[in-house]
């Protein structure tokens, strides 16, 4: 009898912490945009991935896309941004948030995002993004209002003038609740 | 306590400090927290006035997880290196191609008046003058471009395509048009006429410093 409620307890303990539900980014499109007198750039990245895991109410998402998987169009200027914002040293963005499990059926949510990159962490707080649910997929649409020197990114600029601080990134994302 | 009860507790116990253990482990095995400042330290800070910031819960999900192999999230210090180097290089041939660009302006300025009938000409002292100086900081600045180090797998895409492509025109276009001039100008000292080969330095010239100006606006406004 022990023996077999000592089995239980045994399994009940990991199952306590386990997730209630799990979402899986489906498709993404990440665009930054930079803009300068002369030029108004954009790169384009499909590559995140991200999974949220929820549990007692409350989901912890991570979403991760490579900087050298965004493509502004022109090779050269990709290297630039590369090399600007240390992509080669730290090569991977990440973008945690915590949101209630209950805000997938909202209109609108607002997070707060930690967001580390070119090796800094900076916490972007109540982002609003637009939420539209179709079955277990959501379409989550909105703009991180990124700037340069949040995280100490020098300015590229191109004959002497530099680029504006603004590099807002456009994010348009599609979870699925697994 | 009963000796059941007490080996009953102690296996739950241990489960569980075994479980925490193994998750605790999972978060900190994180690819990405090797590579980035201290983060524990930030997140402390800051969360004190976010209420639903990123814990650093057991179960948030980490790089590993998203399928992201280690060697993707790791850094790599040589690579940045590179990048570093190239970006430098490249910033002295945007700056040198643009100080390049004022001579060569002066030159072609100069250019109507270095001809005439006359042997010998101030204008045409200044023109070669200024011609010679254009060249020296061409090939300085050219030399900045080739000498970028590019990382490995690079294709060329987009508008520096077409800055690499009118390369091939102003570059030989660069070193014909002072040896054409000086032909010229040697022809002129004598009090000749400009005859043979040396004709074509004014129009080798124009288009020299035509696919020059098209290389800096290729660069400089989109299209």
């Amino acid at each position: 009898m022990n023996k077999i409620l000592v089995a239980l307890l045994m399994l009940a303990v990991p199952a306590l912490v386990s997730a209630d539900s799990l979402w899986a980014l489906e498709q993404s499109t990440l665009t930054y945009h930079v803009s300068h007198p002369l030029h108004q750039t954009e790169g384009v990245s499909h590559a995140a991935r991200g999974k949220g895991i929820c549990h007692a109410g409350t989901c912890e998402f991570l979403i991760a896309v490579p900087v050298k998987s965004f493509d502004s169009g022109d090779s050269n200027r990709d290297l630039h941004m590369l090399q600007v914002t240390r992509g080669a040293q730290f090569p991977i963005v990440t973008v945690r948030t915590e949101l209630p499990e209950s805000a997938s059926g909202s209109a609108t949510i607002h997070a707060d995002l930690q967001i580390q990159f070119a090796g800094q962490t900076v916490e972007y707080k109540q982002v609003p993004f637009e939420l539209a649910a179709d079955r277990k997929a959501t379409r989550i649409t909105g703009t991180i209002p990124a700037t340069l020197s949040d995280f100490k990114i020098d300015p590229p600029s191109l004959l002497t003038i530099p680029v504006k601080n603004e590099i807002p990134v456009r994010v348009e994302m599609t979870w699925r609740s697994q | 306590m009963k000796p059941n009860a007490a080996r009953v507790a102690l296996i739950i116990g241990v489960s569980a400090l075994l479980s925490s253990l193994a998750l605790a482990q999972g978060a900190n095995t994180t690819p990405g927290q090797a590579q980035q400042p201290p983060e524990n330290e930030s997140k402390a800070q800051s969360r004190e006035n976010l209420p639903n910031a990123p814990s650093s819960g057991k179960t948030a999900p980490s790089l590993e997880d998203l399928g992201f192999p280690p060697a993707e999230a790791q850094g790599n210090a040589k690579e940045q290196a590179l990048l570093d180097r190239r970006t430098h290089m490249l910033k002295i041939h945007q700056r040198m191609g643009l100080i390049t660009t004022i001579p060569l302006l002066a030159t072609v300025i100069t250019s109507f008046n270095a001809g005439g009938k006359s042997t010998s000409s101030s204008a045409r002292d200044l023109h070669a003058a200024l011609g010679g100086t254009t060249g020296v900081l061409y090939f300085t600045t050219a030399y900045f471009a080739l000498r970028a180090p590019k990382p490995p797998g690079t294709e060329s895409r987009g508008q520096i395509r077409l800055h690499k492509t009118l390369a091939w025109i102003h570059g030989p276009g660069m070193v014909l048009t002072p040896i054409l001039g000086a032909m010229a100008f040697d022809q002129k000292s004598k009090g000749e006429k400009i005859h043979g080969i040396a004709q074509a330095h004014g129009p080798v010239a124009i288009v020299t410093a035509g696919a020059f100006g098209a290389a800096l606006l290729s660069v400089s406004v989109k299209f």
